[in-house]
């Protein structure tokens, strides 16, 4: 259902697309975690999403070894989407929400849209807007010690 | 949302405002317009700055510069504006030094408006004053509302120092570094802060006065 995007490459056409998942679907993925997860709904349309993409990044590389990194690409053509992977490389499971339902479902508005869940996808916090790296940071040090 | 950092630098310009009118000596003419130049031109450059450490290219992604909450260079940012302030104000001699505390009061006031922006805790801690973030146990250290509470004493003690040539400039740049310095350990981070900056920044701020008084420098051949 998910797909690790590997090494960044041109425009992304060699990606293979997004899996489109339900709002239904998507609960039941983040219910069979066992760690907390961080969710960033992003779109390649989206300008702040991409000042946001370099700080996700580095992030991922700091706490993915505790912490589930997902995104969920809103409102987006597949086209876009891999090319916005292909030039960030956002190493991370993606997933195509053409419908927006998920954000919709959360209760987040606008986009980009950072949510923090609890191990098993009790929903904690919501960030709406460009989140900053301390603020990433603090919110991320905080579910992790719910996950412990 | 994206518009509480807004209320922030509202915050920040109305306490360097208040610091011009309680410190008034030596103030040169349009210098809360100047301060406030001299920032947002700071913020371009040290948003400049990070994009291009981020890889992200400025020329390509133009629109991507007024994003601040994406990162701002701190020290990009600081040398622009000390820089653009001193070109701004080159012809008052005692410029830098006679606007130095409501610059440091100024940043304060930035740093106290993590209350709009929801954004004041750092590092877990039991201490009785400690709050926890919405539906978390774990209590927190206001390290911002420390840091606002540091530099509004800072500038204070700036105000208080003598007139020789750059000594409240160089020690409005070391309390401010100093005080970044001790409340890093404090915030959780990612990258890693700029550490090495604010070292710098105190030994910078501390050396500035003999730099001043130097054979070569500005205070040399018209001593205060």
């Amino acid at each position: 259902m998910a797909i690790a995007c590997g090494e960044p490459a041109g425009d992304g056409s060699d990606l293979a697309d997004l899996p489109e998942i339900t709002a239904e679907e998507f609960a039941a993925h983040l219910e069979a975690l066992e760690r907390p997860a961080v969710v960033n709904v992003w779109a390649s349309w989206c300008m702040p999403c991409r000042s946001e993409a370099p700080l996700l990044n580095r992030a991922h590389a700091e706490y993915g070894d505790r912490v589930e990194f997902i995104g969920i690409d809103v409102q987006d053509s597949q086209a876009g989407a891999k090319q916005f992977l292909a030039e960030f490389g956002l190493e991370f499971t993606h997933f195509f929400d053409r419908d927006r339902v998920i954000p919709n479902h959360y209760g987040g508005f606008g986009t980009p849209i950072t949510f923090f869940f609890a191990p098993h996808g009790e929903l904690m916090r919501t960030h709406n807007g460009v989140i900053d790296e301390q603020t990433l940071a603090v919110n991320l040090d905080d579910v992790t010690r719910v996950g412990q | 949302m994206e518009f509480t950092l807004l209320w922030a630098v509202l915050t920040a310009a109305a306490l360097a405002w208040f610091g011009l009118r309680i410190w008034p000596e030596r103030v040169p003419a349009h210098a809360l317009d100047r301060l406030l130049g001299a920032g947002i031109t700071a913020l371009v450059a040290g948003r400049l700055v990070a994009m291009i450490a981020q890889g992200v290219n400025p020329l390509t992604a133009p629109g991507d510069i007024i994003v601040i909450r994406g990162g701002v260079s701190t020290a990009a940012a600081a040398l622009v504006f000390i820089a653009t302030l001193a070109w701004t104000t080159r012809s008052a001699r005692d410029a830098l030094d006679a606007v130095a505390p409501a610059t440091v009061l100024a940043l304060a006031g930035w740093h106290a408006g993590c209350v709009w922006r929801g954004a004041c805790l750092g590092s877990v801690s039991d201490l009785p004053w400690a709050w926890a973030l919405p539906g978390s146990q774990a209590t927190r250290h206001p390290v911002e509302i420390y840091t606002a509470t540091a530099l509004a004493l800072g500038a204070w003690v700036v105000s208080r120092l003598g007139w020789r040539l750059w000594a409240r400039a160089g020690a409005a740049l070391a309390v401010i570094s100093a005080v970044r310095l001790l409340t890093e350990t404090l915030r959780p981070s990612i990258t890693g802060g700029p550490i090495a900056w604010y070292i710098a920044g105190v030994v910078i701020g501390l050396i500035a006065p003999l730099v001043a008084r130097a054979p070569w420098g500005p205070g040399a051949r018209a001593p205060t």
